[in-house]
């Protein structure tokens, strides 16, 4: 055991330099699994799976319309049962707008309105800014308490006034973070009310988009409890809910995401496995010799194994020891660079129990990707002291080769299903991996295979250099393969950013609105169309609304104590805004069933449904639908499912009514302006409008739509991030290779200058050999980075895909860079050998 | 001692069998000194390989004092030369990330030896290399490197010292030097020192000469003059 311990002791003192690059895969691989593992959690951590906080209590009964009498009582009948109730209240919200008392300042702003009742909150704590903490008297009698980012839009400060509605409230607190409010994507900022004050603001009135809930904190577990409610409330829309399941819902969903990451992760410590594959596969061909000598002295095959191995062990550890630091850089990096965007409490900083399973994954993929080629130290004689056979038995089959590439397989495997935290994903993974690898190996065969017929064209460097391309042991295609696949990721994302944020592009959907108006009384449209007309010259566009819920679907109410159609609850027992009409839209086109005909009267009502909401509601024509509209059952029949384009659409209504049915419900309109205005005249008109009617909802389109491409870029740039890991990765791989041909390239070019050949020349076949793996590595990866955004964007996401001919060349030469560069680097001090002392080593 | 039984070594050429060694049959007792001489190609470095364990004969066997060593495992050559072998090559095989001293040290490392150290540092005295014991094998002259070599094989006390062209790639100072060193240790430590040799006057001064032709044996005498 001492001469194996010394052994390696003295090897890693001599060979850490030519290991390097082992070190460095090790060190990003980890790096990468530990960073984004840890940022998850942090963020998991900042955004709190503590739902019981984000609930702000133990139950929450929920409804988008007000409850009725019965519901409610109903619900206190089971509460007051239970026993186990220690507080209530109640809240409701929806959005609205918010503007400044102050004439003279004409800002506006959406914001996501909160009415509350003491005790608020029933669970967790609400600290205002400067530390205080939230009184509720601080919104009694016209109170509010606001975002500080509202502040800052309106540009207003504490002790002003806004108006909400058609009341005024005065400004007494401002907040970062309230309860119940730190995840979820929110289009305005949030203002607490009192609940009384909503009413007064005359906000609720027509308003849609309400959500009326009750909340109870309990001492005990409330499981129970809301099976009961649920069940008493059964038929109903109103939604029963316990933190648990959101705790659980969250929690799962975090881990899913921890899971996913991870396996990207994983992804970069596979690429930087194969980078670990070469160094080994270069390190045992050169410690040929030395291996042969200890041999010779009485080392068995088994006693040198090991001492590589541990040697590989000590230097995995190290790396992931150093992974676990750059993942260190990298959080800080991100704290930097996504400070606005993550929430406020985020921490930075690496978890301990995350650094250490990075550090068992870097171990072991050191020990599974370096175990198959230091299994050839078996394989080396000591007689090469005395004549040098090449070692032709090194390629023969050798079945402790097959046996020790399907246990490596096996662990590779098992670590997947580890990240993942499933087999079915982790076996996915491998296995996608596998088939991605596969296919662009055969893309690079097919390519070396066509660059070799022009072996004979050019000039002598040219020729040289693809001649290099096929030297014996080269590893054109392993780098063709890993390079390919980092500027597959990266330019995959690259592509599909640029295909969504052209589809977010406000100014190409000619009829997308710019402001979309909402809760139109029938007397007042007219002046609104009016003042819109005098405004900006355009017609606006009114259509009539009707809000209605689903009561029954083929005569069955939804049965909510079932989690798969609870999940789908915000979706189903909302409050619809449907319409009638004798057209189908210039963007709508029917895929079953007919739409009706404008003349013939119909003997039942009907309707037509949306694609996804008919697969939601499991429907097809002739089914039944009966809606609740403002109490009163409508049983319809399904006459048709319509599809939407939504890529060019002016309003989107998920059921449109045949006419003949809705005309004498209760009804409000919607109005869409489609002129591109700008933003000061847009905020002009929709002051005007809200002062002249309080009640209607205005939208900004341009302003939520600037909203949503702010996150898509925010999300392309973190994938970028993760993708630009990827191709770190493969320029590692492609210094490994460079490593392993090293030898014959050094022996080439003393060769090549004991002929005559000048530097000038070599180092043109050196970067002539590089740009071209660079040029097909680029091909590679830019081919399939083109096909996967056009299969994401057409069939994921649905959008529009255009070739991006700028990107794809930009792409491919900067990969050609790239290599160029790195090989050229890592290779560059061959040209300054002396040939003598090289060739007398031979 | 040593003995060889009709050995004969071939190999794959091409698409030929070459024949390197032909029905070779010889006995070595045990503290003789044995020159190993003929052209390039006779297979002289072979039949040291053979000796050594290093590659297996075709056909024939081979003792080790008495241990028939050509059906062994790697593992069990490996052993024997641990124990009883030191091999002296003509381009010296240092290892070239150990210091001198870490080079002599290692066959013993391999055997266990508990005084390593001590016995190293002895024999880097004995080899007048005190003061480049710390030092690469890059950093040291060829006379040097096969000084070093000699030590390491000599630090297991082999009974069994084998010698490929020790003085082919050094001057002939130098070559004196080693040869000395060699002759030295065999008589002060009473190995069986096999020598291959292109030197003439080295092969003379061996107590037995074996010429190779062609891989057979064609001339096998005792030296008249013995070694003074």
């Amino acid at each position: 055991m001492r001469f194996i311990f010394n052994l390696t002791r003295r090897e890693i003192r001599s060979s850490w330099r030519r290991l390097l690059f082992f070190f460095l895969c090790i060190a990003l691989g980890v790096g990468s699994v530990v960073a984004l593992r840890s940022l998850i959690q942090n963020l998991t951590q900042a955004v709190g799976t503590d739902a019981r906080a984000l609930m702000t209590a133990d139950i929450e009964v929920s409804s988008t319309s007000d409850f009725s009498p019965t519901e409610i009582a109903k619900v206190e009948d089971v509460i007051g049962k239970s026993g186990i109730v220690e507080a209530r209240n109640e809240a409701i919200t929806t959005s609205s707008m918010a503007r400044p008392a102050d004439a003279a300042n004409q800002n506006l702003k959406l914001v996501e309105l909160k009415g509350i009742e003491p005790p608020f909150p029933l669970v967790g704590n609400f600290e205002l800014e400067g530390g205080k903490a939230f009184d509720f008297t601080l919104i009694e009698n016209g109170g509010a308490v606001v975002a500080n980012i509202l502040l800052e839009d309106l540009q207003v400060k504490v002790g002003d006034k806004i108006r909400i509605g058609e009341a005024e409230f005065v400004i007494r607190g401002s907040f970062d973070q309230e309860p119940g409010g730190s995840s979820g994507f929110r289009l305005g900022a949030r203002v607490f009310i009192e609940k009384k004050a909503f009413d007064d603001a005359g906000i609720t009135r027509n308003a849609s988009r309400v959500r009326r809930r009750i909340l109870y904190r309990t001492s005990e577990n409330p499981t129970e409890l809301v099976r009961l409610l649920r069940e008493t409330l059964k038929g109903t829309t109103v939604t029963v809910q316990s933190y648990r399941e959101t705790q659980e819902r969250l929690g799962e969903q975090f881990t899913r995401t921890e899971n996913y990451l991870s396996l990207t992760g994983l992804l970069i410590l596979v690429l930087g496995g194969v980078g670990v594959w070469n160094v080994a596969r270069a390190f045992v061909e050169q410690k040929r010799k030395s291996v042969a000598v200890l041999k010779c002295l009485g080392a068995s095959g088994n006693k040198i194994i090991t001492v590589y191995l541990l040697q590989i062990l000590t230097l995995g550890f190290i790396g992931s020891i150093f992974g676990i630091l750059l993942a260190q850089l990298g959080l800080w990096l991100v704290g930097w660079q996504f400070t606005d965007v993550l929430p406020e409490k985020m921490v930075y900083t690496i978890n301990f129990p995350t650094s250490g399973q990075g550090i068992l994954l870097g171990v072991l993929i050191s020990l599974l990707f370096s175990a198959l080629p230091l299994l050839q130290v078996r394989n080396i004689k000591p007689k090469l002291l005395l004549r040098d056979e090449n070692n032709a038995n090194l390629r023969k089959l050798d079945p402790a080769k097959w046996i020790f590439g399907a246990i490596s397989l096996a662990g590779l495997l098992g670590l997947a299903v580890w990240q993942a935290g499933s087999f079915t994903v982790g076996a996915f993974f491998l296995a996608g991996l596998g088939l991605t690898s596969l296919v662009l190996y055969a893309a690079a065969i097919v390519l070396t295979k066509l660059l070799r017929n022009i072996r004979s064209v050019g000039n002598f460097p040219i020729r040289q250099a693809v001649n290099s391309l096929y030297r014996p042991g080269n590893q054109t295609r392993i780098i063709l393969l890993a390079v390919g696949l980092g500027a597959f990721v990266v330019l995959a994302v690259q592509s599909l950013q640029t295909n969504l944020v052209r589809e977010f592009d406000f100014t190409r959907n000619q009829r997308l609105p710019s402001l979309f108006f909402i809760d139109i009384q029938k007397s007042q449209i007219d002046d609104l169309v009016r003042i819109i007309n005098e405004r900006i010259g355009e017609k606006a566009e009114a259509t009539p609304t009707v809000r209605a819920r689903i009561a029954f679907v083929n005569g069955q109410p939804f049965d909510f104590q079932r989690s798969e159609v609870r999940q789908q609850q915000g979706q189903i027992g909302r409050e619809f805004a449907v319409t009638y009409r004798p057209n189908m839209d210039d963007n709508e086109s029917v895929i079953s069933g007919a739409w009706w005909p404008e003349t013939v009267e119909s003997e039942v009502p009907e309707v037509s449904v949306e694609e996804e909401m008919a697969g939601r509601l499991n429907v097809t024509p002739g089914d039944s639908i009966t809606f609740d509209i403002s109490g009163r059952k409508i049983t319809t029949r399904v006459a048709n499912i319509r599809k939407l384009d939504l890529r060019n659409t002016r309003t989107a209504f998920v059921f449109v009514f045949r006419p003949g049915i809705l005309e004498k419900a209760p009804q409000s309109y919607a109005a869409t302006v489609l002129s591109r205005v700008p933003a000061t005249e847009r905020q002009r008109l929709q002051r005007e409008i809200l002062e002249k009617f309080p009640n209607v909802q205005v939208f900004d389109v341009a302003d939520i739509v600037s909203t949503v491409q702010k996150l898509v870029s925010n999300f392309v740039l973190a994938i970028s991030f993760v993708g630009s890991f990827v191709i770190l990765s493969g320029i590692l791989i492609l210094i490994g290779s460079v490593a392993l041909t090293k030898s014959q390239r050094i022996y080439e070019n003393a060769i090549l200058k004991t002929l005559g050949a000048k530097r000038l020349t070599l180092a043109a076949i050196l970067l002539t050999e590089y740009g071209l793996m660079g040029i097909l590595s680029g091909v590679i990866g830019a081919g399939f980075a083109v096909l996967l955004s056009y299969a994401v964007s057409r069939y994921i996401l649905e959008i529009d895909w255009t070739f991006e001919p700028t990107l794809t060349v930009i792409g491919i030469l900067t990969t050609a860079g790239l290599v160029m560069l790195v090989g050229s680097i890592a290779s560059f001090d061959v040209l300054f050998r002396k040939p003598l002392a090289t060739l007398r080593s031979q | 001692m040593i003995q060889l039984k009709n050995i004969t070594k071939t190999v794959r050429s091409g698409s030929d069998d070459l024949t390197i060694l032909e029905d070779v049959s010889i006995e070595i007792p045990d503290g003789q000194f044995i020159a190993l001489t003929g052209a390039s190609g006779s297979g002289k470095s072979t039949l040291l390989g053979l000796i050594a364990g290093l590659d297996a004969p075709s056909t024939g066997e081979i003792f080790i004092d008495g241990d028939e060593i050509t059906s062994m495992s790697e593992d069990g050559l490996a052993g024997i030369r641990s124990s009883k072998i030191g091999f002296v090559f003509q381009s010296f095989h240092l290892i070239p990330s150990l210091t001198a001293f870490e080079n002599i040290l290692i066959p013993m490392e391999i055997r266990g030896q508990k005084d390593a150290k001590a016995r190293a540092i002895k024999l880097l005295e004995e080899v007048d290399l005190t003061d480049r014991g710390h030092h690469y094998p890059a950093e040291l002259s060829g006379g040097e490197q096969q000084r070093v070599a000699i030590a390491r094989a000599f630090a297991n006390q082999p009974s069994i010292l084998l010698a490929d062209e020790p003085t082919g790639n050094l001057d002939s100072k130098n070559g004196q030097h080693i040869f000395e060193l060699m002759t030295n240790l065999h008589k002060q430590n009473k190995v069986t020192l096999v020598l291959v040799t292109h030197d003439g006057q080295l092969a003379a001064e061996a107590q037995r000469q074996i010429v190779l032709k062609d891989g057979r044996v064609v001339n096998d005498e005792i030296t008249p003059v013995p070694v003074s």
